[in-house]
């Protein structure tokens, strides 16, 4: 099974501004658990990239908010999530098929139960 | 006695006026640029009030006076667009520990207020004339400059503070904030986010002229390039990231063909500036910055939206008001810092002034922006950086016009910087001015 995981980044994730709950060592461990990572954030994609590497994260992708259909189309998944602060995140999640959580309901990790649930 | 505000007659709004009656009897020389942050933290020591007292002495002591030879004030009380606090909200706890209080609850915090600002700086012993340039710093720096050409000040600040509290910025303001459209605001265009005022005439634009909205890409570029060089920036302290042609067409649309980055950053900031008469200008120590005029637009009623047709209108009426005041002609300009939060009206202006034109009248800005216009070019537009490099005031552009034709711009353009213009806001509602390294 593959999993995407999409991250907003600013009220989202630690290092945004405003800093958000999702911290380095969860976006890490998904990697290292095989999820697909990376960011659909206002911030230019080529700062997006840049944060990334500041944070020594190996990510998959990164791409303005508006553009979740075309990672959707990228990287064929058997899920797709995207965790973010606003309204504006949970509609654009929902218009690209993504599942949504709030930036809170990503501090406990749920997707990992995904490789439980979901990845025999 | 109430603080007035400016007199609507000191304001510049006609044509044939003649000369300026003031031209090159006026100069700014002292600058002063708070640090920035994207939202207030709620402590009083990072508060906008805070900002501003730090401006102000930065600007002192940037000018080589003494505190008490300021004898005037002139401020900007607005500061935000955006989300403000309720004017009876009281200050956050700790407030009076650190500052002095007036009976306006929100100085300081939501308002920028002269009697605030004297009582917490007591060291400004002098000040005889105090004035409210409300609505934009721009109105500030006129007021000021006439203020001083009239004889009612002779060393005169400048001051503006802006907040940004926790928050969305613009989300449930005006019309959006009640459950119908009524009251004042059921006469805007409701709903709209607010980048869409520039969207609809620009739009206009490029189907008169037959450009595109991709072709804004070299020009936000650059703002981001000159907004980068300045210390002082919101970008340059906290998000240094350049961007690029790519990630300016990959934005997301706000209010098409406006999309995310035609728009500015709210931020905290603070600036002030000393101006004075040309006689003492020579005892300070910068080079002094001469006002050659200034001029004044506002919108002439046609509907909820501006149009295409009055920008233009408007702007070419600024840009002959200021060469008539001034004695200067288009050509004579060695760089322009026009407005540009949005983006997409930065082009009204600089066709009104008919920067670097080559005897067009119309249409030809989107054209300049695919040149050279980098401040190492024959024609440097807008490098400030503005608002787009630098975050949300207003003020960057008069800051920077200052400091080029002192010679010690951080992004100084490359050519002699001898006349340079700034002005804010829209190119239907603006008030400008014209700065020159020469007094005659």
């Amino acid at each position: 099974m593959v999993f995407l995981i999409s991250f907003d980044i600013d009220g989202t994730l630690e290092f945004g501004d405003p800093p958000g709950g999702i911290t380095v060592e969860m976006v890490r461990r998904a990697k290292e658990l095989g999820f697909l990572i990376g960011s659909c954030s206002d911030r230019f994609p080529s700062a997006q990239r840049a944060m990334w590497e500041a944070h020594n994260i190996e990510f998959d992708f990164v791409a303005a908010k508006h553009m979740l259909p075309d990672v959707r189309e990228r990287f064929p998944a058997d899920k797709y999530l995207h965790i973010g602060d606003r309204e504006l995140d949970q509609q654009l999640a929902e218009q690209a098929g993504f599942e949504f959580l709030w930036d809170h309901e990503g501090v406990s990790e749920p997707w990992l139960d995904w490789l439980r649930t979901d990845g025999q | 006695m109430p603080i007035p505000n400016t007199p609507f007659s000191w304001h510049r709004n006609k044509e044939n006026l003649g000369i300026w009656h003031g031209r090159g009897k006026v100069a700014a020389t002292g600058v002063g640029t708070s640090p920035t942050a994207r939202r207030w933290d709620e402590k009083p020591e990072t508060s906008m009030g805070a900002l501003t007292l730090a401006a102000i002495r930065k600007a002192i002591d940037d000018a080589g006076i003494r505190p008490s030879d300021i004898d005037g004030i002139v401020l900007t009380p607005e500061s935000t667009t955006g989300v403000t606090n309720d004017p009876n909200t009281p200050p956050p706890e700790g407030w009076d520990k650190v500052f002095k209080m007036v009976d306006y609850p929100q100085a300081g915090i939501t308002r920028g207020d002269i009697d605030w600002v004297l009582l917490n700086m007591p060291e400004l012993s002098n000040v005889q004339f105090k004035m409210y340039g409300t609505g934009c710093m721009s109105v500030a720096f006129t007021t000021t400059a006439e203020a001083i050409a009239r004889g009612h000040t002779h060393t005169c600040l400048v001051v503006r503070g802006w907040h940004n509290l926790a928050g969305r910025y613009y989300v449930g303001q005006g019309a959006a904030a009640l459950d119908t459209a009524s009251g004042p605001f059921k006469y805007g265009a409701w709903g709209t986010p607010a980048c869409s005022t520039a969207a609809f005439p620009f739009e206009e634009y490029c189907r008169k002229y037959g450009k595109t909205h991709d072709m804004m890409a070299a020009f936000v570029v650059e703002q981001r390039r000159n907004g980068l060089m300045n210390p002082d920036g919101f970008y340059s302290q906290h998000r240094p990231e350049m961007i690029t042609v790519e990630d300016y067409l990959a934005g997301r649309w706000i209010a098409k063909p406006a999309n995310i980055y035609d728009n500015d950053l709210p931020v905290q900031a603070a600036l002030a500036v000393v101006m004075t008469t040309a006689e003492r200008a020579k005892d300070h120590k910068p080079k002094p910055a001469y006002v050659l005029t200034h001029a004044q637009t506002r919108p002439e009623t046609q509907g909820v939206t501006p149009s295409l047709e009055s920008w233009e209108r408007l702007s070419d009426k600024m840009g002959r008001m200021l060469y008539e005041g001034s004695g200067l002609q288009p050509e004579d300009l060695d760089f322009e810092n026009m407005y540009d939060g949005f983006t997409l009206f930065h082009q009204f202006h600089l066709e009104g002034l008919r920067f670097a034109s080559r005897g067009e009248k119309r249409g030809y800005a989107l054209d300049l922006y695919q040149t050279d216009i980098s401040i190492e070019g024959p024609n440097p537009v807008s490098p400030s950086g503005g608002n787009s490099g630098n975050g949300r005031t207003r003020w960057w552009n008069h800051r920077d016009s200052i400091l080029q034709i002192q010679g010690r711009s951080p992004s100084q353009i490359k050519k002699p910087a001898n006349n340079g213009v700034s002005g804010a806001h829209m190119p239907h509602f603006c008030d400008s001015l014209i700065w020159s390294s020469s007094p005659d």
